[in-house]
């Protein structure tokens, strides 16, 4: 019930502010003028002409409640004034902050604590980030009318104050145990019901599967002080969706939120995983040098999966999951397809080994390269085959056949595409040759990923395209070589004649003028 | 007339009909002056028509393919320059062509200046011959747009902004220009029949006048010649001479179309074909005109944003438009060459202008910008210093010409003796 009084308290305090709003537009009432002309200890208005056309902006509505506010000398400050008119605000969150009592109390710098009050000016380092207002008035919450009173309790529209608030909070060490948080969010976030009137397509089994993660283990059963809570990843006051940049939990930002805690050596102490090896703290560094991390962080692709797409973000490695390799599959399907029907599918689920991970790794996933099957050091079918099949000499014959076949079509799609461009400078017609280029260039793609079905004929099946579009480029390239010796011959066969009939030219010009 | 001799043979034939025999008895009277100056400047006007006749034979097939339209004119010079045989000689040598004929005639129009062949009676072949400079540097630019490429589209786009400075009527002659705010098809529309119909008609006909008047008074003697001196025959020899130039110049225009088939690379003079226009697209970084405009885009970044009450473009306009219009007017300016006196004052306009366009050209290539070992705003630096040195050495050898040829004026008769 309180919370939807939470809710409905703006609504109802709009329409009494309509109606103590009826009084002659566009007369700036004594006290709130007095606000506006006041000036600094410089002689400078307080209240600067940027905040002045804002107000002037307001619509009706918002500027009875404004006066109205003023008038109850909630406002009684010019600096007051200006930091509330400093925001800016779209008119349905000034609605919502004008009738709330408890932000325009906390906003007054005579009245509040520097622990207590809200600013727009945060002091780097010294202000906690909850008292940032502007991050407070963007807060996903505020936008849909859940403010102070949302989770403090308390009455927004008294202007007394009445120390009913956090009295839904543990009395005494709820900094400690902060268990409560999460039964305290999922008040609105687990009720299905309830979240559907503001945002139908949010799941509401957080809690559930944060009970099951490692994380909800330590909080919940462990009561491990180190283990995150709800507000850990989502921040306290500020908190914005997850699609928002500035959110802890947008993809970008995903990495650097849970390698907070993860990169964290002394956080980690003592931690271990499911496997008992001690808990590693270079995941970051290793995602951050990664192609998904290079991917995500330097290039900005959104497409490249972030710590949460892997290990999932409130079901974090649930319980009976040793390896998240599965999840490779979710983006790389043709890979996982062809590993899943090759040989070396049984082999790896024997030795219980994570799929993908046993030869790209895990967070450091470098770019793949042919040399990964060659027979020198970089080899990597070799030291898994040297330890646990050496008897399958097939099996490295195959992986250099691979090799070598992959080698070829790299080189000769990298010389071709020089000597197009040469032909192209030259100005011949190399649109064809580009076009096998690129069928040579899917073809040697293709090929790369039927790696993974370890099986000769499936490999060769998805090069034959490439190696007939060698070819075709081979004939192309000397077709366009002809052509060039035909014009430079066609050249020197027209210079040739235009000489001598300049020859003649000549002679008659001196046996005329002899 | 035309009892005078041409008898029973295929001039006969003509005479009797058409009264041919003055013009054969003109042409084989006509001279061409000969003197102590290089006969050299007197065939750059004909290597000019030469590079002009050659822009409409390649024109006209380059026409039979074309296809103007926003859908249309990029692939249609795609497919001719690929496909059609011998569409990329002639897509070659019509670039190549325009350029080299663009080359030509402004050598040829600062010879004229330097000798001062526009001295009376000569006037207004001067300025028949300064209506047609302004008309080719037209065609290059009109001519530009029509592959409908990203090189071209954008530097149409910031090459027609630049009337927008003209005053009152600068927006209005903007849309005219375009066809509407923008460079859209409209604009190809109107900039492919001004570079096939109405230009070369008017070039036409002014090539006309221009040659009439030449030879009607014939070519200019040399300076201060008060009696005609004596002439090399204009037909044959003069003529096959020039023959055997433009035989030379096509053989130069071959072997460039073959070998450099789009151009050097300079920024301005570089007509690969690249990517279609997308006039939805960003305009990226390094737009430049061709060359010969490099100058005046070169002037408008040295203008500051205002100046004197008008907007930095505005001035730049002006400044242009009065160093053109006194350009256009020297014929009556020079009031010494008319009396058939050496003018070093208007020479040293002359070489004053060749250095101030050489040196914003030069400027504008940033010679040596692409270099990536080479920081780019120490190559400004080295470009600005060069650029004040020339215009002060410029200035100083000016100044230093003009109060000699004053001193030399002044001084009495006795003292020169």
């Amino acid at each position: 019930m309180r919370i939807i009084s939470s809710f409905l308290c703006p609504v109802l305090c709009v329409s009494l502010a309509a109606v103590a709003a009826d009084e002659k537009p566009g007369v700036i009432p004594e006290k709130l003028a007095g606000l506006f002309a006041a000036q600094g200890k410089d002689g400078k208005p307080t209240i600067t002409p940027e905040q002045r056309t804002y107000f002037d902006g307001l619509n009706d509505r918002l500027k009875a409640l404004l006066i109205k506010t003023v008038e109850a000398e909630v406002i009684t400050r010019p600096e007051h004034l200006g930091t509330i008119l400093a925001l800016g605000l779209r008119p349905q969150k000034m609605e919502i902050l004008l009738q709330d009592n408890c932000i325009l109390c906390h906003t007054d710098p005579e009245v509040q604590k520097p622990e207590t009050l809200l600013t727009l000016s945060p002091a780097p380092g010294k202000t906690p980030s909850h008292l940032n207002l502007q991050d407070f008035v963007d807060d996903v919450h505020f936008l849909r009318g859940l403010s102070c009173a949302g989770c403090h309790g308390g009455d927004p529209g008294s202007d007394k104050l009445e120390h009913s608030f956090v009295k839904e909070w543990p009395s005494a060490g709820r900094d400690k145990d902060r268990g409560w948080i999460l039964s305290f969010c999922a008040r609105c976030h687990s009720d299905s019901t309830f979240m559907n009137r503001f945002n139908p397509a949010l799941p509401t089994d957080q809690l559930a599967k944060y009970k099951d993660s490692p994380h909800g283990k330590f909080l919940l059963e462990a009561r491990d002080a180190r283990a995150p809570d709800c507000l850990s990843c989502h921040g306290v006051h500020g908190i914005r969706s997850a699609k928002n940049p500035l959110s802890k939990v947008y993809r970008k930002r995903v990495p650097e939120t849970c390698g907070a805690c993860h990169s964290d050596a002394k956080r980690m102490a003592g931690l271990t995983l499911s496997d008992g090896s001690p808990m590693p703290t270079n995941q970051l560094a290793e995602y951050r040098a990664s192609v998904h991390g290079r991917a995500l962080l330097e290039r900005g692709d959104l497409g490249a999966p972030a710590c949460n797409n892997c290990h999932g973000n409130h079901a974090a490695m649930p319980t009976g999951l040793s390896s998240v390799s599965q999840s490779c599959s979710l983006c790389h399907a043709g890979n996982a397809s062809l590993f899943d029907g090759s040989k070396h599918k049984q082999a790896f689920e024997e030795h219980k080994w994570p799929q993908c991970a046993k030869c790209h790794g895990n967070h450091v996933i470098a770019k793949t390269h042919d040399s990964m099957l060659a027979a020198g050091q970089e080899s990597l079918c070799n030291k898994c085959h040297q330890q646990y099949a050496k008897d399958n000499p097939e099996c490295n014959a195959t992986a250099t056949y691979f090799y070598t076949s992959l080698a070829q079509m790299d080189q000769v799609w990298n010389e071709f595409g020089v000597t197009a461009d040469r032909l192209a400078m030259k100005g011949l017609d190399v649109d064809p040759i580009h076009d096998k280029l690129n069928e040579l260039a899917d073809s040697l793609k293709q090929a790369r990923s039927h790696i993974h079905s370890f099986s000769k004929n499936d490999f060769q099946r998805a090069a034959d395209p490439g190696e007939k579009a060698v070819l075709g480029i081979s004939r192309l390239v000397e077709e366009a070589k002809a052509e060039y010796r035909f014009r430079q011959l066609g050249l020197v066969t027209t210079i040739a004649l235009m000489g001598l009939v300049m020859l003649a030219l000549y002679v008659k010009l001196r046996r005329l003028e002899r | 007339m035309s009892d005078s001799g041409h008898g029973q043979g295929w001039l006969g034939w003509l005479d009797r009909r058409y009264q041919i025999t003055p013009l054969i008895e003109f042409l084989r009277h006509k001279e061409v002056p000969k003197g102590p100056h290089s006969m050299v400047w007197y065939y750059l006007g004909g290597m000019t028509m030469f590079f002009f006749l050659v822009q409409v034979v390649t024109g006209v097939l380059l026409l039979m393919y074309y296809q103007p339209g926003e859908a249309t004119a990029y692939e249609s010079i795609r497919y001719l320059t690929t496909k059609v045989p011998f569409g990329w000689l002639m897509r070659s040598v019509h670039c190549w062509s325009a350029h080299l004929m663009i080359i030509s005639l402004v050598t040829h129009m600062f010879s004229t200046m330097m000798l001062k062949a526009y001295r009376p009676p000569r006037e207004l072949t001067w300025v028949t011959g300064y209506i047609l400079f302004a008309l080719t540097l037209g065609f290059g630019f009109s001519g530009y747009l029509l592959p409908w490429n990203k090189l071209a589209f954008f530097a149409t786009s910031v090459g027609t902004d630049l009337v927008k400075s003209v005053p009152l009527i600068g927006n209005w002659l903007l849309q005219v220009l375009r066809g509407g705010p923008d460079v859209t098809a409209n604009t190809l529309y109107r900039f492919f029949a001004l570079h096939v119909v109405i230009l070369p008609l008017a070039f036409v006909s002014l090539i006309g006048v221009h040659l009439l008047f030449v030879q009607r008074q014939g070519m200019a003697p040399p300076l201060g010649a008060k009696v005609a001196p004596r002439g090399m025959r204009f037909f044959p020899s003069f003529a096959l001479r020039d023959l055997l130039l433009w035989l030379v110049c096509f053989m130069v225009l071959l072997v460039l179309a073959v070998f450099v088939p789009y151009g050097p690379g300079i920024p301005g003079m570089d007509w690969e074909l690249g990517q279609k226009a997308d006039p939805l697209a960003p305009a990226f970084p390094g737009i430049k005109p061709e060359w010969y405009f490099l100058w005046e885009y070169q002037l408008l970044k040295e203008f500051p944003p205002h100046l004197f009450g008008l907007e930095g473009p505005q001035l730049c306009l002006l400044v242009v438009s009065l160093l053109l219009g006194i350009w256009a007017i020297i014929p009556w300016l020079d009031r010494q060459a008319q009396r058939e006196q050496p003018s070093p004052g208007f020479s040293d306009f002359g070489w004053g202008a060749i250095l101030f366009l050489t040196f914003l050209t030069l400027k504008a290539w940033d010679i040596g910008a692409m270099e990536p070992a080479t920081s780019g705003s120490s190559l400004k630096v080295i470009s600005r210093t060069c650029a004040w040195w020339t215009i002060g050495a410029g200035a100083v050898i000016i100044g230093i010409r003009w109060l000699l040829q004053s001193s030399r004026q002044s001084s009495p008769p006795s003292a020169s003796r």
